[in-house]
């Protein structure tokens, strides 16, 4: 099917891109395009209104860049999901982002979709979220010139809402993490994860220290749970402590009404994750 | 806007409305219907095309952002008569029934051989985990980008 008409603007730089976006109306940021031209598609459909304008960043050659500068990776807003699966520097430093990346969607949609599409598309079951909480990821803004930044944790707390332009990404390297990541979807077929569950910790004297769980129950936006984060923490590595963990999952994020299988997926995941921890320490 | 596409190695100047999709272009603008209109939502993978050689889905790019990419589809593949080792190996393993997916499944295959002439069996689905094939024809498909890697990893 064909699009409504629209205006294309393919700005080259940042500036320039900014200038777009606080002089037009009806505007909407094209990244990677998975979300927005199939969501253009669907609103054409349902027939309502779709932009009279799109900004497309994928001409900002800084926005595709990938740096590992005094401990702090920096992910491009249009750094795609296959450019971090393909990234040393994130392979050697950053597994975990290559090994979340690698599970999301298909081939091609990896080619194509970006980091700052799957963070602010504001679906609430993308992945990225979940890991750049546990990470302490900080989302680079711009606006009318100026930057402003923000912690993942409190970007997802207010729903993923923006009105500005993501331009970046930056994650600090921590040392001794050990971080395990879980999802689940409903069946094979579907890639669409139901949920999702980020644990990171620090090894000191193989206790839990510093411990960060993340959740995304795919009907919201991924929070911390942190009634299982203060179980975890000193609590020393042991064979038993991923089963009595799962006695402790008593955050409202973990409702499901009535869906027993989601639930159970839970606890199977968290359990996974903390063992996979467990294990990784010894 | 005015836009320049390199598709299989020639260069198109073109006149693109920006909501023109790279599918749209590539069939009613440029004749190449060897890519496949079906599902039109990023769900089947029949409109797999290779942009700068990785596999990627025309009916969800914006034909006007892809201005001097190297965009190859599967009429590009063969040399004039001569048929891509890895349409070859579609044939002689029976990896093409209907053919509606099999463009796609090509250059899907052939973006993953464009980084690894010798992917193990679970690379390949890996890499056309976006393609379906409704007459499932999946386990001939797999053995034809095996083959066709060993063919060009030989010369």
């Amino acid at each position: 099917m064909q699009l409504n008409p629209l205006t294309l603007h393919l700005p080259q730089t940042i500036a320039e891109a900014d200038e777009l976006y606080a002089k037009l109306d009806n505007i909407k940021i094209l990244a990677g395009g998975t979300f927005l031209v199939n969501s253009l598609k669907n609103l054409k459909n349902k027939g309502l209104k779709t932009p009279d304008n799109i900004i497309s960043l994928k001409k900002i050659p800084e926005l595709h860049a990938i740096s590992l500068e005094n401990g702090i990776l920096s992910l491009g807003a249009m750094v795609t999901l296959d450019d971090i699966i393909n990234s040393s520097v994130i392979a050697k430093e950053f597994g975990i982002l290559k090994t979340v990346s690698s599970q999301i969607a298909t081939t091609p949609i990896r080619h194509m979709a970006t980091v700052g599409g799957n963070l602010t598309c504001r679906y609430t079951w993308t992945e990225l979220p979940t890991i750049m909480v546990a990470l302490n990821a900080r989302l680079h803004f711009t606006s009318n010139g100026k930057e402003e930044i923000v912690e993942a944790e409190n970007f997802f707390k207010n729903a993923a809402k923006t009105n500005k332009i993501l331009t970046k990404i930056t994650i600090p390297k921590e040392e001794n993490l050990v971080v395990s990541y879980r999802r689940a979807t409903r069946t094979a077929a579907i890639d669409i994860p139901m949920l999702s569950v980020c644990i990171k910790t620090c090894l000191k004297n193989k206790t839990f220290a510093d411990t960060q769980v993340t959740v995304n129950n795919g009907t919201v936006f991924c929070q911390r749970d942190n009634l299982l984060e203060n179980f975890l923490n000193q609590k020393p590595f042991s064979p038993t402590l991923a089963t009595e963990a799962i006695g402790q999952l008593k955050s409202p994020i973990y409702e499901t009404k009535d869906d027993d299988y989601k639930r159970h997926m839970f606890e199977v995941s968290i359990k996974q994750a903390l063992e996979e921890i467990t294990g990784k320490a010894k | 806007m005015t836009t320049t596409l390199i598709v299989n190695n020639k260069k198109y100047e073109l006149n693109l409305k920006g909501h023109e999709t790279l599918l749209e272009v590539l069939r009613d603008h440029l004749g190449f219907t060897g890519t496949k209109s079906a599902c039109q939502e990023a769900e089947c993978g029949a409109c797999t095309v290779l942009v700068d050689g990785k596999s990627v889905l025309s009916c969800i790019t914006l034909a006007a952002t892809l201005d001097s990419q190297n965009i190859t589809t599967i009429e590009g593949l063969s040399q004039g008569d001569n048929l891509h080792p890895l349409q070859e190996a579609f044939l002689e393993k029976g990896a093409v029934q209907c053919g509606f997916c099999t463009p796609g499944m090509i250059l899907a295959a052939q973006s993953l051989l464009n980084k690894n002439l010798a992917p193990t069996e679970e690379e390949i689905k890996k890499a056309l985990d976006g393609n379906l094939c409704r007459c499932a024809g999946y386990v001939e498909i797999v053995e034809a980008v095996k083959s066709a890697g060993q063919k060009l990893k030989n010369g």
